[in-house]
C-alpha cells in the first residue's frame, strides 16, 4: 500500500538546485491542501541534512514525514512526490515559479476522487503551465457532473439573504451532554487544590468547601444526507441546511450518499456558501443517482463510525426513505448505526403526498430504528425544517 | 547507536521490532531533530510498542501517559498531596509557626505528586532523554490537546509554588491516536507524522517468527497467510498483528503444528471479536478462506525459504 516510488539515480544531486525544487515541490504540496508552508519546508531542508540525499526511500520518507499530516495525504503526496521527482533533470530549470494563484477553484480541482474521468484539458483556462503535468495525472471530475451541480450556486441574492434569516434561528445544539472534565461549580466532588488555597489564610481550618462538577458541551453532530434522484428538489435547501450547521457549530461531521457515500465535512464547512456548495459538488459524484441506502449506511459503519461517532454523537440522517437496495442490509445498518450512536434522527421529507405512510420498502425498514422521526410537508420552505429542529432541541 | 537510518533499523531489530525503511527514518529523525513522533495506524499494528523498544534501545525510563477524556493538568502534570499538606499543617499549628513559614513548608518539593508529563520533563537531565509515550491522544479531549501543544513546544513547567523546570535535552516523545477522533493540525503539525500499515506478508511472518521462535514454521506461515487473507475480506474490525501473535500464541498453547479448519473455527475468537464478523466467517466462507491461506502458505514458501 504505501508503495515506495522509483526515482532516477541522482535526481537529488542537481547542482544546487536541489532547494529551488524543494520549494516548487512545496508548492505543489500546499496546492494538493497540504500543510507545507515555507516553515515547514525550511524543515524539510534542514531534515534532508542529517539523511544521505544517495538514499531515494530515505528522502522520500523524510520529506513525507514533515509534510503530510493526515493519512489521506499519503496517497496524494506519493503521487505527487512520483511526479516531480521523477522529471528529466533539465527540465527542472524551465519550470518558472509562478506567483501563488489566487484562483481557489483551482485547487479543488486536485482533490477530486478517484475513478472520475480526466478533465478536458483545453476547457480549462485557468491553470498555468505547471499545473498541467497535474491535471493530466491527478483524477478529476467529469464536466458533466459540473453541470449538475449548477443550480444550487444559482440562487439569487434575495433567496440567499432568505434563507440565512431563516436558518440563523437554526438551535445552537440539539442536545447537550456532561463532559467528563470537572470545572469548579455546584457538585459533588470537592476541590481539595481550591479548598487548599482559600483556606490557608485561616491556618488549615476549613470554612469553604469549594467543589466541581461536570460541565456540559453539545454533541457532536452527524449528517447524512440523501443526494439521490428522488430528493432531488430537496438537495439545494438541505445543503444549505447542513452548511448552516457545519460553520455555526462545533463537531459537526457532513455526509453525502446516493449510491455511494462521500464525506464532505471540510467541504461544506467554507464560509461562503457557493464555495462550499461548489466544491461538495465537485467532491461528489453520483449526484441524483439511485438510492442504495443499506449500502451508504454500511459504508458509514465501517468506514467513518468508529471516527465520528465517538462522545455521544447524534446522526441527523435525511432521506425520503424510497430505496433501490436490499432491504435486508438497510435494517442491519440502520440497527447497528442505532446502536453506536447516541440518538438517531431521522429527517424525512415527505414529497408532498397528503397523507404519507412510510410504507416504501425502505422506510419501513428504517421506521423502527429512529429515535426520532420527523415527517415534513411543505419542504420547500426551510422555515418548516429549522421550526421541528427547534422544537426538538427544547424537548432534549 | 541512532547515528544513520539503517543503525535504527538494526536496533530494532535487536529487539525485536521488525520495522519498515520509513518508519525507522522517521524514529531517526524525531531523534535527530528532537521532535515529537506521531504515530498513526489501525488496532494492533505495534504503535505503543514503539515506544517500549525505544526505551529498551535507548536504555532510558519509559514514561506512559494513558489519555482519557477529561484528562487534566492534575493528572498529567503535577499534584500537591492534599492530605499530607493538611497534616503537616497542623503539626506546624500545634509548634506554633508563623503563616510564613506554613506557606513555605506545604508548598514545597515534599509534597509534590509528579505525573508523567513533570516526569518526563525532569527526568531529562544529564544527558539522559526518557521516553514519553502519550498514548490514545484521540480519546483525550480538545483541552487536553491544547494543553500537550504548549508543554511540546518548549517542555518546560511552571510551577507557581516552586518555579520553572526545563528539560535540559527534549525527551523522546511518541504520541499515537487511532483515528476514534481528528487529532488537531496545530498539533500534528509540531510532530513527524507517521502512518503504520498492516504489514506484508513477509515481514508479518517475520514478526512472528521473531516474537514466537518456538513456533512450527509451517504454522507461522499458514496462520500469517490466513489473516493476509482475512484482511482482504470486508470485516467490522480487521485484526490487527496484535491478534495475529495472540493467535500463534494460542494456537501453540494447543500443540497445533500446522492449521486445520476444525482449530481455526474453535479459535476465531481470538482473532475476531465482533460477532457479525464472526458470522459472516461461518460454514462455507471460512472453509474457502482456510482453503486459501493454505495455499498461500505453500506458495509463498519457496519465496520465504
Amino acid at each position: 500500500m504505501n508503495h515506495a516510488p522509483v526515482l532516477p539515480d541522482g535526481t537529488f544531486h542537481q547542482g544546487g538546485k536541489l532547494l529551488h525544487n524543494l520549494l516548487l515541490f512545496g508548492r505543489m504540496c500546499r496546492a494538493l491542501g497540504m500543510a507545507a508552508t515555507p516553515n515547514r519546508m525550511i524543515e524539510v531542508a534542514n531534515a534532508l541534512g542529517h539523511i544521505d540525499l544517495g538514499q531515494r526511500l530515505d528522502v522520500y520518507h523524510t520529506m513525507r514525514s514533515l509534510i503530510v499530516s493526515r493519512q489521506r495525504d499519503l496517497e496524494l503526496f506519493d503521487r505527487a512526490f512520483d511526479l516531480f521527482w521523477s522529471r528529466p533533470v533539465d527540465d527542472w530549470v524551465q519550470l518558472d515559479m509562478p506567483p501563488p494563484v489566487e484562483n481557489e477553484p483551482r485547487r479543488m480541482k486536485f482533490l477530486l476522487p478517484p475513478g472520475a474521468s480526466p478533465l478536458d484539458e483545453n476547457s480549462d483556462g485557468v491553470a498555468s503551465p505547471g499545473d498541467s503535468h497535474l491535471t493530466a495525472v491527478l483524477p478529476t471530475w467529469s464536466t458533466q457532473e459540473q453541470l449538475r451541480y449548477k443550480d444550487f450556486s444559482e440562487m439569487s441574492q434575495e433567496e440567499l439573504a432568505l434563507a440565512k434569516r431563516i436558518l440563523e434561528k437554526l438551535p445552537q445544539s440539539l442536545d447537550f451532554r456532561r463532559t467528563r472534565r470537572l470545572r469548579p461549580g455546584r457538585g459533588a466532588l470537592i476541590d481539595l487544590r481550591r479548598a487548599m488555597r482559600q483556606n490557608l489564610r485561616h491556618a488549615g481550618e476549613y470554612f469553604t468547601l469549594p467543589t466541581r462538577a461536570p460541565g456540559v458541551k453539545p454533541r457532536p453532530l452527524v449528517l447524512i444526507c440523501d443526494i439521490s434522484g428522488s430528493m432531488e428538489r430537496y438537495t439545494r435547501i438541505f445543503l444549505h441546511f447542513m452548511h448552516t450547521f457545519a460553520t455555526g457549530m462545533q463537531q459537526v461531521e457532513s455526509f453525502v450518499f446516493s449510491v455511494h457515500l462521500t464525506r464532505v465535512t471540510r467541504q461544506i464547512r467554507h464560509k461562503s456558501i457557493d464555495r462550499a456548495l461548489s466544491d461538495v459538488g465537485s467532491s461528489v459524484n453520483d449526484w441524483g443517482g439511485g438510492t442504495r441506502t443499506g449500502e451508504a449506511l454500511r459504508d458509514f459503519n465501517y468506514r467513518w463510525s468508529r471516527r465520528v461517532l465517538g462522545r455521544g454523537a447524534m446522526v441527523l440522517i435525511i432521506t425520503d426513505g424510497w430505496d433501490r437496495g436490499d432491504p435486508v442490509l438497510l435494517r442491519q445498518e440502520m440497527e447497528r448505526l442505532q446502536l453506536s450512536c447516541h440518538r438517531l434522527i431521522w429527517l424525512n421529507p415527505l414529497l408532498d403526498l397528503p397523507r404519507y405512510e412510510p410504507l416504501t420498502r425502505g422506510a419501513r425498514a428504517m421506521l423502527p430504528y429512529a429515535d426520532d422521526f420527523l415527517p415534513l410537508r411543505n419542504l420547500d420552505n426551510l422555515e418548516t425544517v429549522v421550526t421541528a429542529l427547534q422544537k426538538l432541541a427544547r424537548r432534549n | 547507536m541512532f547515528d544513520s537510518v539503517n543503525s535504527v533499523q538494526q536496533t530494532l531489530q535487536q529487539q525485536d521490532y521488525i520495522a519498515e525503511r520509513g518508519l525507522a527514518t522517521a524514529i531517526y529523525l524525531a531523534l535527530r531533530l528532537g521532535r515529537p513522533l506521531f504515530l498513526e495506524g489501525e488496532a494492533g499494528v505495534g504503535k505503543t510498542e514503539i515506544a517500549r523498544v525505544l526505551s529498551g534501545a535507548l536504555g532510558s525510563d519509559l514514561i506512559r501517559l494513558q489519555c482519557y477524556e477529561g484528562l487534566d493538568a492534575s493528572n498529567a502534570l503535577y499534584e500537591w498531596n492534599y492530605a499530607a499538606q493538611m497534616l503537616h499543617l497542623r503539626l506546624l499549628e500545634a509548634s506554633g509557626a508563623s503563616r510564613q513559614e506554613m506557606q513555605a513548608g506545604i508548598f514545597s518539593r515534599e509534597f509534590l505528586q509528579t505525573r508523567p508529563l513533570l516526569r518526563a520533563v525532569e527526568n531529562s537531565v544529564d544527558g539522559l532523554r526518557p521516553v514519553l509515550l502519550i498514548d490514545e491522544i484521540d480519546r483525550a479531549d480538545e483541552e487536553f490537546e491544547a494543553f500537550l501543544l504548549e508543554l511540546l513546544s518548549d517542555f518546560q513547567v511552571t510551577i507557581p509554588e516552586l518555579g520553572t523546570i526545563r528539560a535540559e535535552t527534549p525527551p523522546v516523545v511518541v504520541v499515537t491516536s487511532n483515528r476514534t477522533r481528528e487529532v488537531h493540525d496545530a498539533l500534528k503539525r509540531r510532530c513527524l507524522y507517521y502512518w503504520i500499515d498492516y504489514p506484508s506478508f513477509e515481514k508479518e511472518l517475520h514478526i512472528v517468527r521473531t516474537k514466537a521462535p518456538d513456533v512450527e514454521p509451517l504454522l507461522a506461515r499458514q496462520v500469517t497467510a490466513f489473516i493476509q487473507e482475512m484482511r482482504e475480506l470486508e470485516l467490522f474490525k480487521s485484526p490487527g498483528v496484535a491478534e495475529t501473535l495472540d493467535w500463534t500464541a494460542a494456537l501453540v498453547a494447543l500443540d497445533q503444528r500446522a492449521l486445520s479448519l476444525q482449530t481455526v473455527a474453535e479459535t476465531l475468537g481470538v482473532i475476531l471479536k465482533y460477532q457479525d464478523d464472526i458470522d459472516m466467517l461461518s460454514g462455507d466462507s471460512l472453509q474457502a478462506l482456510h482453503e486459501r491461506a493454505i495455499v498461500q502458505a505453500q506458495t509463498n514458501a519457496a519465496l520465504v525459504s
